[in-house]
């Protein structure tokens, strides 16, 4: 395969393309990418590329950042998250901190970490406190999580889990009637953990083509062209456009992790409710280290879904690709990086960041929204 | 001045700072001996300089860096030349600093000791003279081992007036040398990301550089990227020039060993600080000259005309694959990526 991305760009513009084509990659790190290289000013207008529910700061649930928040604040606790975590708004009354970066702020012993290994060294150094590691991320992420479960975690390290399955988001978009896309990009790194085949359902149940492309122009550019030709010769097949990293079946040992330390349950995305077996969640033999086992209290059944988007914010159409980042009215007016409303304009891999970041066409200048051509 | 004791203790105390026998003992062990000079008198309050014909100019600047040493540099030469440059992308020759010191109670009098002498090997090759300085302790837990403050004072040499204002449409943007050196090698140093590697800071005097092209006809603006790396510049550039900013991504050095470490950790080379690089805005006439200028000197060798101002009102990057996007204004401090 020629490892070139202006090889396969050229290909794609060589190829006649009549009407609409919109592509969905389902990964944050897709979208960055796309927006990084300026891929969409390059490709044929036909050609719709359109950001997916790939963010898992995006989608982790509102009652989960606020069940952290107030752990943080109210116990003695070492509170350890992502860094892409801290910046994310929850619904409060306007005295109280908004996110963890402004309960920090406010004396909570929050730190940002940047891997499970962190978390480790953390606890060890702090042997005489509670640890409490707030775990969000899709299976790329969790499995190194489930590894250090497995192979014997410190004693005073606990876990407040919002581990999500990618594959189960998309089928449920698709299910739905719902969505607004005509081929699929699968996400590299999970496909390398879980293995490719787990995307096989898009051409069986929805006959729909599908590609799994890594976080480089070429390796995008290549998975493009391979759904607009299985399109146009109607022969779908499962194409890995990443193979140096995506191999058969993925990591054995990643999914071994996975299933020895958690439960696969049904589980709430922020803004798009319960999706069935999407979840994560501690086996009964970890209890111990189950922060929402040890902290019952803070688990507020009430607060789910109750205020989890703030008013006019559409990040929830945003994750599932049901309109582009500058089609809600907030995006880059009242919402942008310094002051984030909604999820999306948070995280390196939220789709709202990423255009306000990288387009030419910010708000205010010549601003004119573009639109996902509807079904 | 006394003669040179020995030194006999392993780190620094309070009583370092009390202005006593130990603080004296302090300045004649380790500062007097490493910066001493005609002008700098340990005894006095303050320094008398010889007379000076031209344009003065004069530049401060604080170093907080960590660790305190890394490869390629440590706080002493980066006291010293951070504050140089500044007064050599200003179009200045400098002659003599100031220097204060904060050292945090605890620190080791042999680190002190490497990074003074480090301090003023970087004064020496450049010609400057150390006229006048302070020492405090301050207590442990109060400061990160060392802070130091530099001043300059420099004489304006050559014939151009360098005003950002002067900037046109049409003018072309040369680096001087790959970008993202000394963040990454920061980061490096660190090992907080279980990574280490071979990468040097490419802390250093940028003099030679902005003297070479002293001559050079419709020269407008140089600067330092230091924090907030090149694209800090551009942003700059446009918001005081009120144009566009237009840059190649494909011509932009960077070191494979910073786009790799770049990559792994999230990072983007365009933002992290440099220690020794110029940039410079020059008439589209005269951009080849200056290139060919820089490019004789060992430390421009790698230099690259890397843009041109337009008449837009952003900064845009044309991507290796030809497609364009923003270069935005740096938000917050790098976080690191969730996955």
């Amino acid at each position: 395969m020629p490892d070139n991305a202006k090889y396969w760009l050229d290909a794609i513009n060589a190829l006649t393309i009549s009407t609409p084509f919109r592509i969905m990659n389902v990964c944050g790190g897709h979208e960055r990418a796309i927006s990084q290289s300026g891929i969409r000013t390059l490709l044929p207008k036909n050609i719709e590329l359109i950001p997916g529910p790939g963010c898992p700061v995006c989608i982790c649930p509102e009652e989960d950042i606020y069940q952290a928040i107030q752990l943080a604040l109210h116990e003695d606790i070492i509170l350890l998250a992502f860094g892409d975590m801290l910046r994310v708004p929850v619904n409060t009354t306007k005295k109280e901190p908004r996110s963890l970066e402004q309960a920090r702020a406010a004396g909570a012993d929050i730190r940002p970490i940047a891997s499970p290994l962190d978390a480790i060294r953390i606890a060890n150094e702090n042997s005489d406190k509670t640890v409490i590691f707030f775990a969000a991320g899709f299976e790329t992420t969790m499995a190194p999580v489930a590894a250090m479960l497995v192979e014997g975690i410190p004693k005073n390290l606990s876990l407040l889990l919002s581990g999500r399955l990618t594959w189960p988001a998309v089928d449920m978009l698709l299910a739905s009637g719902e969505a607004c896309f005509d081929a699929l990009i699968a996400p590299g790194h999970v496909a390398a953990t879980m293995g490719a085949e787990e995307w096989h359902f898009v051409i069986d149940k929805y006959q729909l083509p599908v590609a799994v492309a890594g976080f480089e122009a070429t390796s995008l550019l290549a998975a493009f062209y391979s759904v607009i030709r299985q399109q146009q010769e109607q022969k779908l097949f499962l194409d890995n456009c990443y193979s140096a990293v995506v191999k058969p079946q993925g990591n054995k040992t990643a999914q071994q992790y996975l299933s020895q330390a958690f439960d696969v349950v049904d589980s709430n995305w922020r803004g798009v409710g319960s999706i069935a077996g999407s979840g994560y969640q501690l086996k009964t033999v970890f209890k111990q280290h189950d922060a929402r086992l040890q902290f019952k209290d803070y688990e507020n059944n009430k607060r789910k879904r109750i205020g989890e988007m703030p008013p006019g914010c559409d990040c929830a159409k945003v994750v599932l690709g049901k309109i582009y980042p500058n089609q809600c009215r907030l995006y880059g007016q009242a919402c942008t990086p310094r002051q984030p409303i909604g999820p999306c304009m948070v995280s390196d891999e939220g789709a709202c960041r990423i255009w306000f970041k990288y387009r030419t066409d910010r708000p205010n200048e010549d601003h004119q929204a573009e639109t996902v051509t509807s079904a | 001045m006394t003669e040179t004791k020995d030194i006999t203790w392993a780190h620094i105390s309070l009583a370092h700072g009390n202005g006593g026998r130990y603080m004296r003992e302090l300045i004649e062990t380790i500062f007097s001996r490493y910066l001493s000079n005609p002008v700098l008198n340990t005894q006095a309050d303050a320094a008398s300089l010889p007379d000076m014909e031209g344009n003065i100019m004069i530049s401060t600047d604080g170093f907080t860096v960590q660790p305190l040493e890394f490869p390629g540099g440590d706080i002493g030469s980066l006291s010293i030349h951070g504050t140089l440059n500044d007064l050599a992308v200003a179009g200045a020759i400098p002659k003599y600093m100031t220097v204060n010191v904060f050292i945090e109670e605890g620190l080791e009098v042999s680190q002190l000791e490497r990074i003074v002498q480090s301090m003023a090997s970087a004064a020496k090759e450049n010609n400057i003279a150390i006229v006048a300085g302070d020492t405090k302790v301050v207590p442990k837990g109060q400061g990160s081992g060392l802070y130091l403050a530099t001043t300059g004072i420099g004489i304006k040499s050559g014939q151009h007036t360098l005003n950002i204002k002067n900037i046109n449409i049409g003018d072309r943007i040369v680096v001087s040398g790959p970008v993202g050196d000394h963040g990454t090698a920061i980061m490096l140093a660190r090992e907080e990301f279980g990574m280490h590697g071979a990468l040097q800071s490419d802390a250093a005097s940028v003099l030679p550089l902005t003297q070479a092209v002293d001559s050079i006809a419709g020269l407008k603006f140089m600067r330092d990227p230091t924090r907030g790396g090149l694209a800090t510049v551009m942003h700059e550039i446009q918001q005081a020039s009120g144009l566009g900013v237009y840059l190649y991504e494909e011509q932009i050095p960077i070191r494979d060993e910073v786009q790799t470490v770049c990559d792994m950790l999230g990072y983007d080379p365009l933002y992290l600080a440099c220690e020794g690089r110029v940039v410079a805005v020059v008439d589209d006439n005269n951009a080849e000259a200056l290139l060919a200028c820089w490019q004789q000197l060992p430390q421009g060798q790698e230099a690259a005309i890397i843009g041109k101002i337009n008449q837009g009102n952003q900064v845009v990057l044309r991507t290796t694959l030809g497609g364009e996007r923003l270069l935005d204004e740096l938000e917050d401090d790098p976080l690191p990526r969730i996955c």
